[in-house]
């Protein structure tokens, strides 16, 4: 690959005796979209934070293409923060916002008009140069402290939960435009959210946090195929996750059945946790399952059904475009290719059930947003 | 840079805390300077306790500031949710400009247009009483009020609107989900206001100059009108006091804050990083609650009984009115006259009486309040340039001797004086003689003798002269020998000329300050009454040697009692001038002030003699070699209300130079 | 607003009637009889001779080098009130400044216990506050004593206009930090974290984020210095030794030599002088300021 521009070496940061990174290790490489990903609270934004130096590690060192700068000012570091909320200027018109770096530098006049002038039509903003900021709508607003942000060239971009505040039509844009923009600049953007769906499209790499501790680093496709704990499985996309037992290479047994898998290298009969993605699993009659149970509930969703079924005490999840009746008895058909196996680890059993699972529930912690120092 | 920020805000705090730190200092002084500290003693302390005097106007000072904090935060949050709710606009601009006006106003000018209206409306609805308690209590509201709704406004605009709309949603009615969401929610803001409120009414002087009456003086007043005198340092032993109230008080609320404060303050850190408004701890709540309703009630409860017991049939009131430091008042072991006197009274008629002894801080002052017809009183103390002009302007009532029998004491040197000639106005009570202090460590004894000793360019930046224009222009006139009481402008004018002449060796006009000046030995000459020239000498640093003489010619003064037309008990009145001319109390008085005595009982009295010391009966009660005459021939006399204003346009120019 | 408007009719406007009654009574009317006073002679007649003679009247002064000339003796007071009020405004806002910045930028228990210790003086009263300037300022004060056993010489300040700034600068400095105080602990922590992100240097977050975002808490806590300064009569007569003599001084001067009529004359041109002087100056930071109130 190419360049590393940021390594984070064994970063632990506390605050009031609380934990709050633990250990991180991170390299971030030139020209990389990278997106920081974890529910609220785990830890994203303190590293980014600690990266645009508005916090300094307890231990562990930061380097900037090479140089350790743990002290460093913010204002000497050559990476920029698009806020949350965007703290723009409410004393400052749109294009005294964009401007504010330049002038800090002391850049000529003209330079500055032209720099400004070449920020705003890249978001889209030119004719808004006198508007107040104040008056602007939350996309506008976000597109002014990306320009912000941007118009002194740094090396390295970080977004704290940028599209949080927009609403979905317009996050949606957005993603897109941001995408956009860094393949434009070649900058490296550092992104943090919360909402796995974005970080999915947007990312060339991603970081899976939780509880100050890095879960997984790894592109999209990697992440979402081949989750390395029950977290990350969860966490990205549905799963539906079951104990299994590892007999041999390429053979695994859950719910009571054995299924060929693709999966090498555990120890014969080694407890694992199973992953079955809800849209990898099929429907058909029950004799000719391999898995059978009893639907106890469906969901209309639009491009397919959610089919919750009973298989012996456990539920699973099914996304479908079949249709299925409540009380219905089915088989459940797995492809080898679709079943993961991950080792055990701390999270085992903590999450793949969907028991008690109701969609409003996942709503209301997705809502929330970031509020984790 | 860090560093810098902290030695920066350590000098702040050692500039806020200066001031107080030399009043604690100085309340344990042994004497009575404010400026040389001779020895710690708690002696003030004492003094203070048993200064009723001072202990009631402290009562009056919070009776004031609870009522006025309780009423403009009832009325300011009532006024803050309306103003929050109105329609129209442009009535709500009206009223947020006039809210702004007691802010914008300078103290002095919302001070005298209250005092202007209720002058005028007391006139027109001939009210005698109309400056009082009520008067002055309506002025701290006025000028509170604007703080509580500035307060309780912004926390309104801020709330989010839909709370109060959840709150019906769930069944409340529109009054239960304003007390039971809204109030709430303001109730921070709210009690900051009742704070700001109660602690600008608690510090005010200026408004309540302006407004104050009949028989209610705050604390902040009777300090000014020490000025006479001088302050004394049981009123530094009374901020020490307050300090520690207030610091025990805060500490208090820090202790029971930190308790389950805590985990709020982790969350509060936290939101706050996030942007978020922090949440209350729910006992924070309670304890704002528990103050709110407690102070609201206390007010409520004080201007209750105030209510009550302004109209209760309570004991015949007797409304005094003095010069500040004026009477002997119980300190040092002295007499309280004052108490004594109800003792007295009781003991005599078998039932009570009520003294209301209030002080002003010139004769000036004094008729300014009368004059305005908005007041009461039943014995006032003025001088007598000032008896004349009330006399002539029919302010004073003739007394009834046969009710003032120890009237009879008084020494013939006093009777048929130009301001009284008919002795039918007034009784005196003390005069005095302007003569020079001076300090025999700095000035030359052959300097000494005649006024010109307050012109000598040797003593240039240590000489003191009256910060008032007649008696600064009276050394001047003495001096050069003009007519101090002349009508036409010239001898005025050349006396004028005089005091820009002196102007240049002049260290400072001064009134009170000369005590400490003098005491100190920061000035070595000034120009002042033999009384007050003792309450120096006791007072005086270790390098001082103060010494004193009377130059030739010079000011007579009497101030005398007189009982006022706007009297309501005349024959109380009378009793108590009665009382005041009576061995005891006049002896008490005397040797309280210092001031010497008309009264035979007083200076032919052995023991008197004896507590003040032959040296001081010399200086005091010379031999006058013709008394009458000298006073009449020297004694300032009631000036034109034009010759008055232009002296006071030629004070103007000598000031500005 | 339509929100507000249209809700809880039953409580609208009710609340607030005996505050605009009082008002009227209370802050109208008698601002129309200092007008009143002003404008009529002793017997109530109408004249213009008070205000007339608070432009006109002249005094003979000597100046430095012994010359005499007629000034006119208001316009001397008006000038130098304006300008000890104007140094000590400018005194306790840059005193004031740094001092809310700091409080407002330390930990919670740290600003509390702060902002407390700045309120404390209020509570004491400021006749006595003053009164003890005068012991520590004199010739042979607390300070000189100082000075002297520390061989660094004495200085004269009693007296002096120094003092009576020095007076002013403490009664009033609250008054400057409360409202820059509150209004720098509101400001969004990110505005500053966002000027340090793109290359700003703690110096420059003040010069081009802070200051010009606390601007409406420097207008508040001028206008809050500046007019119990422009008034005073207490300090001047205390600390400036009765050798200075200010606007405050003159309206009481009048007030206790009975001539109640020219003291509201100059009461009146004083308040419509700050009111003008207010009117503009809160157009001007309306329209430097972002948004207005």
């Amino acid at each position: 690959m190419a360049n590393k521009i940021i390594e984070l070496r064994n970063i632990t940061k506390s605050f009031d005796g609380q934990v709050v990174l633990d250990n991180i290790s991170l390299d971030i490489y030139d020209n990389e979209f990278l997106t920081l990903l974890g529910p609220s609270g785990c830890g994203k934004t303190t590293l980014l934070r600690l990266i645009g130096g508005f916090e300094t590690p307890d231990a562990g060192d930061i380097l900037f293409m090479g140089q350790r700068i743990n002290d460093l000012p913010p204002h000497k570091r050559n990476v920029n923060t698009v806020f949350q909320r965007y703290a723009l200027f409410p004393h400052l018109n749109v294009f005294d916002n964009v401007a504010f770096a330049l002038r800090e530098r002391k850049v000529p006049r003209q330079e500055i008009d032209q720099r400004v002038e070449e920020m705003l039509s890249l978001v889209a903003l030119t004719g808004f140069e006198h508007r107040s900021v104040t008056r602007l709508s939350g996309g506008q607003q976000q597109r002014v402290a990306i320009a912000r942000a941007l118009v002194g060239r740094p090396r390295v971009l970080l977004l704290d939960e940028p599209l949080a505040a927009l609403d979905l039509k317009l996050r949606k844009d957005m993603q897109q435009e941001l995408k956009k923009i860094q393949k434009a600049t070649g900058i490296t953007f550092v992104f943090v959210t919360h909402d796995q769906e974005e970080a999915l499209s947007m990312s060339d790499t991603i970081v899976v946090i939780s509880e100050g501790r890095i879960q997984q680093i790894g592109a999209s496709q990697d992440v979402y195929n081949e989750p390395k704990n029950a977290f990350v499985a969860d966490f990205i996309g549905e799963s539906n996750i079951v104990d299994g037992v590892m007999r041999q290479d390429r053979s695994v047994s859950f719910s009571g059945q054995t299924f060929v898998c693709v999966d090498e290298g555990f120890a014969p009969n080694e407890p694992v946790d199973v992953v079955v993605r809800p849209e990898d699993v099929d429907i058909v009659p029950p004799e000719a399952g391999m898995l059978r149970g009893v639907v106890t509930s469906v969901t209309f969703m639009g491009v397919h059904y959610e089919v919750i079924v009973d298989i012996g005490g456990f539920k699973w999840m099914i996304q479908t475009t079949d249709f299925v009746d409540v009380d219905e008895h089915i088989g459940l058909v797995i492809e080898p290719d679709a079943i993961h196996i991950m080792k055990k680890s701390e999270y085992s059993g903590l999450y793949g059930d969907y028991a008690s699972f109701s969609n409003e529930f996942d709503e209301l912690s997705d809502a929330e947003s970031e509020a984790d120092e | 840079m860090k560093r810098a920020s902290k030695i920066f805000t350590a000098l702040m705090f050692i500039f806020l805390f200066a001031p107080i730190a030399i009043l604690l200092l100085f309340s344990f002084n042994e004497a009575r300077s404010l400026s040389v500290f001779s020895g710690f003693s708690l002696k003030w302390y004492r003094e203070l306790l048993r200064d009723t005097e001072t202990l009631k106007t402290v009562r009056n000072t919070l009776v004031l500031a609870v009522c006025a904090a309780g009423v403009s935060t009832v009325m300011g949050t009532a006024a803050a949710v309306g103003i929050h709710r109105m329609r129209s606009r442009y009535l709500r601009s009206a009223l947020d400009m006039v809210t702004n006006i007691p802010m914008i106003n300078p103290d002095i000018i919302t001070g005298i247009s209250m005092m202007l209206m209720f002058v005028f409306v007391s006139r027109l609805l001939g009210l005698a009483n109309s400056l009082s308690f009520v008067t002055l209590l309506i002025a701290h509201i006025t000028f509170c009020l604007p703080y509580v709704i500035l307060q309780v406004l912004p926390k309104l605009r801020q709330m989010d609107a839909s709370l109060p709309e959840a709150a019906m949603d769930l069944g409340c009615t529109p009054w239960g989900a304003f007390w039971k969401v809204e109030l709430p929610e303001l109730m921070p803001a709210i009690v900051t206001g009742m704070i700001m409120a109660f602690t600008l009414s608690l510090d005010d002087f200026v408004i309540s100059y302006f407004t104050t009456g009949t028989g209610f003086q705050t604390l902040p007043i009777r300090i000014y009108n020490m000025t006479k005198k001088t302050v004394t340092p049981d009123m530094y032993a009374l901020a020490t006091l307050i300090f520690f109230v207030i610091l025990a008080l805060l500490l208090l609320s820090n202790l029971t804050d930190s308790e389950d404060g805590q985990k709020v303050r982790a969350a509060r850190r936290a939101k706050r990083a996030a942007g978020r408004r922090a949440p209350m701890s729910p006992r924070t709540r309670r304890i704002l609650y528990a103050g709110g309703g407690t102070l609201a009630l206390a007010a409520l409860a004080a201007s209750l009984i105030f209510a009550v017991t302004e109209t209760d049939d309570r004991p015949p009131v007797l409304n005094v009115y003095n010069w500040g430091e004026y009477i002997s008042d119980g300190s040092e072991g002295s007499m309280d006259v004052v108490k004594e006197f109800e003792s007295w009274y009781r003991q005599q008629y078998g039932r009570p009486v009520q003294v209301n002894y209030t002080t002003f801080a010139s004769n000036e002052d004094m008729y300014a309040k009368l004059s305005s017809g908005a007041v009461s009183y039943d014995v006032i103390i003025p001088s007598d340039y000032m008896i004349a002009r009330m006399i002539a302007e029919d302010m004073l009532l003739p007394l009834d001797f046969d009710n003032i029998p120890n009237a009879q004491y008084i020494s013939d040197d006093f009777r048929g004086l130009y301001y009284d000639p008919d002795n039918a106005y007034s009784v005196p009570y003390a005069y005095g003689v302007v003569g020079v202090i001076y300090n025999a460590n700095v000035v030359d004894q052959a300097d000494t003798g005649t006024w010109d000793l307050l012109w000598n360019e040797k003593y240039a930046g240590q000489i003191l002269q009256f910060n008032n224009s007649r008696d600064a222009f009276g050394t001047a006139m003495y001096r050069a020998g003009l007519d101090v009481n002349a009508d036409d402008h010239g001898p005025w004018d050349r006396a004028l000329d005089d005091l820009l002449e002196q102007r240049s060796v002049v260290r400072s006009y001064v009134m009170d300050e000369v005590y400490n000046m003098m005491e100190s030995g920061e000035a070595a000459v000034a120009p002042y009454y033999a009384g007050d020239y003792f309450t120096m000498l006791d007072a005086q640093a270790d390098t001082v040697d103060l010494r004193f003489y009377y130059p030739e010619p010079t000011n007579f003064y009497i101030d005398a009692m007189c009982i006022p037309s706007c009297c309501q008990n005349k024959e109380l009145a009378e009793t108590f001038i009665n009382f005041m001319l009576s061995e005891g109390p006049a002896i008490a008085n005397a040797e309280y002030t210092y001031y010497a005595s008309p009264n035979t009982l007083v200076y032919e009295n052995q023991a008197y003699i004896d507590y003040m010391g032959q040296e001081a009966m010399d200086i005091l009660y010379p031999d006058w070699g013709g008394f009458t005459e000298k006073y009449n021939a020297y004694a300032y006399r009631n000036l034109p209300f034009d010759t008055l204003n232009y002296i006071n346009s030629l004070w103007e120019t000598l000031k500005i130079n | 607003m339509n929100k507000k408007a249209r809700r809880g009719s039953l409580v609208t406007g009710v609340t607030s009637a005996p505050y605009q009654l009082w008002a009227v009574i209370f802050i109208v009317v008698p601002l129309i009889f200092v007008a009143y006073y002003a404008f009529t002679d002793n017997d109530f007649r109408f004249t213009t001779d008070n205000i007339t003679r608070f432009f006109t009247a002249t005094s003979s002064v000597t100046g430095a080098g012994g010359a005499t000339g007629e000034v006119r003796t208001y316009m001397v007071i008006v000038w130098r009130s304006v300008r000890l009020a104007f140094l000590s405004t400018v005194v306790c806002l840059l005193l004031g400044y740094p001092l809310a910045y700091i409080i407002s930028r330390a930990s919670d228990r740290a600003q509390k216990t702060m902002m407390t210790l700045i309120m404390i003086p209020m509570w004491m009263n400021f006749l006595i506050r003053t009164y003890a300037w005068m012991t520590i300022l004199q010739d042979t004060g607390i300070l000189n004593n100082l000075l002297a056993a520390l061989h660094l010489g004495r200085v004269h300040i009693i007296g002096t206009e120094t003092a009576v700034v020095i007076g002013m600068v403490y009664d009033y400095l609250p008054y400057m930090i409360l409202p820059l105080y509150s209004i720098m602990a509101k400001m969004d922590h990110r505005l500053i974290e966002a000027a340090r992100d793109l290359g700003c240097a703690p110096a420059g977050v003040l010069r081009r984020v802070i200051l010009p975002l606390s601007m409406p808490g420097v207008v508040n806590g001028v206008t809050m210095v500046l007019i119990p300064s422009i008034s005073t009569f207490y300090i001047s007569q205390k600390l400036g030794d009765g050798m200075f003599f200010l606007l405050g001084d003159a309206i009481e001067g009048q007030y206790v030599a009975g001539n109640l009529h020219f003291a509201a004359a100059i009461a009146f041109i004083l308040m419509v002088a700050l009111l003008a002087a207010m009117g503009v100056m809160r157009r001007l930071t309306d329209k430097y300021t972002y948004g207005g109130q």
